[in-house]
């Protein structure tokens, strides 16, 4: 068999989701908010939800989702994307609804929606990208920012004292009884990206199914705000932020 | 040879993920490539070895890569297909509420009710097929919520009521309700809406039609809760950031607080803007006669895709372009094109929008001008002094913004003053000096911090400045 025989449409077995335009787009090389983009995009389209999902940008680096993946979103101002959220569910019952946020947003300047939200248990998802930094703006510290990590605004490493302690938002939304689904996954590798997708495709049915509020987070890199190489990045990951980050599902009402 | 990859190297970012995935190392960058936007790019080598796993693929974050294989997906795990019904069985409730809210209310709609001015905007707003009210505690407006959760319209219109954990969530809520095609409304009282600003220049340069209520109490900071009207410029010139309006209506009986809800929405809609209207606790907080509005049903799916194609909510997204809210633009021409359009339709809504009443200006020497619940009290100045035989009329702006300048441009040049009677230390009096742009004398009266004034003070005060 020849590359010619294999190269063919039917033998297409994977590509860039359909739902996912050709503009290039603006995320640095190997952040892994691309990586979240097909998988939101890939589910998106297994579950025929084209004409009934409404996407909620956040402010920060995935500001521009609604650039790459061809549905119909609102861009919401710094940390209300669950808010806004919140009324296109309660208006739109038959919609799926969910917001993209990053740390500075969902567990900074955000934390009041996304703990009422949840505790509320709309029936959304939220999906959390966790880089531990302000990516868009630069690196500076976040409320996830690890103990002794130096970001642009903790030079000399975070420290109690200074800086107060890394914010896992994640375990509080397990213990709001509003929550149906909380997990967190990461997107390193090939069976970790299966498993991130996994954990979105339950967060999405839950939400259609009236489930209560879902909420996924990704142990994610930036390696522009680590300042190292997207390999590297993808290391230091697995060295530091696993150890305070766990990954697994931590509360699931349905498969319990 | 069993699988082939391509690689899309215009997009490949050189990350090299994909090359630390490949369990046979098969792919590299590139020795001194760069693609046109500059990144190096990854080629395959020995590609006979190839095997199709994917994984390469997989962990690409932009996309790059498309795998084949012999036998294609015949032989690759197929992802798990459903389809939107599977769901329905939730939601086919989902249209049930569209009822009128009290169908034996229809037919004696012109009936006489008697209640606060808060409590008429919630049955108000029921009745003219609100789709969502959020909003968070307040005094003196409480009674709103209260009043609606009360009369319970998810069960009979199927409107959306919820208490919200604060004004930053409430305003966000319109936000995302309103660019869903959605009637939504909120209502604070003045350090509550201040918290709303943000949110209200967001809904601006997106074209979110929405109505947000302030019945205003005295500031700054928490203030008092006694009534007031110093947020006038705020409501009037943006307290957001940016170069907007909002149309501003401003009520003076419990009947216009009723009947503004439906206008409130009418022109929110006509111009994808928000509307406030901008009372205060007088007449949030009285009893007063009103005729409620004729009730409507909310309108279908079928109808808010007629009347806002650009609403967010995936109505027939496969047969045209996704529809984006957004206020972020990084080319200034094109920030700068959207403004202009926004300043287009604001020059238009000035035109053909600007609302007023007038009491006795015909022969009027001098002229009271005031808003709200202070135009009541200068209704009484008016027939006092004319008792005294003083011919004196009253211009009521009912738009805040568009304000009524021509009018008052007008009686500028007919009058011999002027005293714009206001509760706050004199801001209306800014567009009305304006307006007459130096024509006739004109002067202040204000009682600050939640003084209601008695009819006797504004006329000392006219009797001290012009007889
Ligand atoms: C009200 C307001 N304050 C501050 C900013 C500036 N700002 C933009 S993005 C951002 C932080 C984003 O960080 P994060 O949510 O972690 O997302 P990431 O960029 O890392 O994906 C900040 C502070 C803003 N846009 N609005
Ligand atoms: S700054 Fe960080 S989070 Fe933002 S695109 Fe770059 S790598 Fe990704
Ligand atoms: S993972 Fe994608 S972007 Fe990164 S080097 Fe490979 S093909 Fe290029």
């Amino acid at each position: 068999m020849t590359r010619e025989d294999i190269i063919r449409p039917e033998n297409l077995v994977y590509g860039k989701p359909q739902l996912m335009n050709d503009v290039s787009m603006h995320y640095c090389p190997g952040c892994s908010h691309g990586v979240v983009h097909k998988l939101v995009a890939e589910i998106i389209a297994e579950m025929g939800m084209e004409e009934k999902t409404i996407g909620i940008c956040p402010v920060g680096c995935a500001v521009f989702a609604y650039r790459y993946i061809d549905i119909d979103w609102q861009e919401a101002a710094h940390g209300r994307a669950p808010a806004v959220a919140t009324a296109c569910k309660r208006l739109w019952d038959d919609r799926l609804v969910f917001t993209y946020q990053g740390d500075g947003d969902l567990a900074c300047i955000g934390t009041c929606e996304t703990i009422h939200t949840l505790n509320r248990g709309e029936k959304i998802t939220i999906i959390f990208i966790n880089n531990a930094i302000y990516g868009m703006t630069g690196g500076q510290m976040a409320p996830t920012t690890l103990m002794g990590m130096k970001t642009s605004t903790c030079p000399y490493g975070r420290e109690p004292q200074l800086h107060g302690y890394p914010l896992n938002i994640t375990d509080i939304a397990a213990s709001l009884e509003g929550t149906a689904f909380v997990s967190r996954q990461s997107v390193h590798t090939t069976s970790a990206i299966r498993k991130a997708k996994q954990a979105i495709r339950h967060a999405f049915e839950n939400s259609m199914n009236g489930i209560g509020s879902n909420l996924v987070e990704i142990v994610s890199t930036c390696s522009s705000g680590w300042k190292t190489s997207p390999v590297k990045a993808n290391e230091w990951m697995e060295e530091h932020m696993f150890e305070h980050y766990k990954i697994g599902d931590l509360k699931d009402t349905v498969h319990p | 040879m069993q699988g082939a990859i391509e690689i899309n190297q215009e997009r490949c970012k050189g990350c090299r993920l994909c090359a630390v995935a490949c369990p046979l190392g098969l792919l590299d960058l590139a020795k001194r490539k760069v693609n046109r936007k500059g990144y190096p790019y990854v080629e395959q080598h020995d590609k006979e070895k190839c095997t199709g796993c994917t994984a390469c693929a997989i962990v690409c974050p932009d996309g790059c890569i498309s795998v084949y294989r012999e036998g294609g997906l015949r032989r690759a795990k197929v992802p798990q297909q459903t389809t939107p019904e599977v769901f329905q069985t939730a939601y086919t409730e989902s249209e049930k509420g569209n009822q009128l809210p009290h169908p034996e209310e229809a037919q004696s709609s012109q009936e006489v009710h008697l209640m606060k001015g808060n409590e008429a905007i919630a049955h108000a707003a029921i009745r003219c097929g609100c789709d969502g009210y959020f909003g968070y505690p307040i005094t003196p407006q409480s009674e709103i919520l209260e009043t609606l959760t009360q009369l319970k319209p998810w069960e009979t219109t199927g409107m959306v009521v919820l208490q919200a954990e604060s004004e930053v969530a409430a305003i966000n809520m319109l936000y995302g309700g309103g660019g869903s095609g959605k009637r939504v409304m909120t209502s604070s009282s003045s350090p509550g809406i201040a918290l709303m600003q943000e949110g209200i220049s967001y809904m601006t340069i997106t074209e979110i039609p929405t109505l947000i209520i302030n019945v205003q109490r005295g500031g700054p900071g928490l203030g008092t809760i006694q009534p007031s009207q110093s947020d006038y410029r705020q409501a009037t010139v943006g307290g957001g950031n940016g170069d907007y309006r909002v149309i501003v209506l401003a009520p003076w009986s419990v009947q216009e607080m009723a009947d503004f809800v439906d206008l409130g929405f009418e022109l929110a809609f006509k111009y994808r803007n928000p509307v406030m209207m901008l009372s205060d606790g007088v007449i949030g907080q009285m009893m007063e006669k009103v005729i409620l509005p004729t009730p409507k049903p909310r309108r279908t799916e079928e109808q808010i895709a007629k009347e806002c194609p650009w609403a967010t909510n995936g109505h027939g997204l496969k047969g045209r372009k996704p529809n984006i809210l957004t206020s972020l633009e990084m080319i200034p021409l094109e920030m700068e094109r959207r403004n202009l359009e926004m300043q287009k339709k604001y020059a238009q809504v000035e035109r053909d929008e600007v609302r007023y009443e007038s009491y006795q200006t015909e022969d009027a020497e001098y002229l009271i001008m005031a808003f709200g619940s202070i135009a009541r009290i200068s209704m009484e100045v008016v027939g006092i002094l004319r008792s005294k035989g003083i011919r004196i009329g009253l211009l009521r702006p009912i738009t805040l913004w568009p304000f009524p300048e021509k009018e008052v441009a007008r009686l500028g040049k007919q009058v011999k003053g002027i005293i714009v009677a206001e509760m706050n230390a004199g801001q209306m009096i800014d567009d009305v000096r304006k307006a007459v742009c130096g024509s006739t004398k004109v002067i202040h009266f204000g009682r600050l911090g939640g003084v209601v004034p008695e009819p006797n003070e504004i006329i000392s005060q006219f009797e001290q400045d012009f007889l």
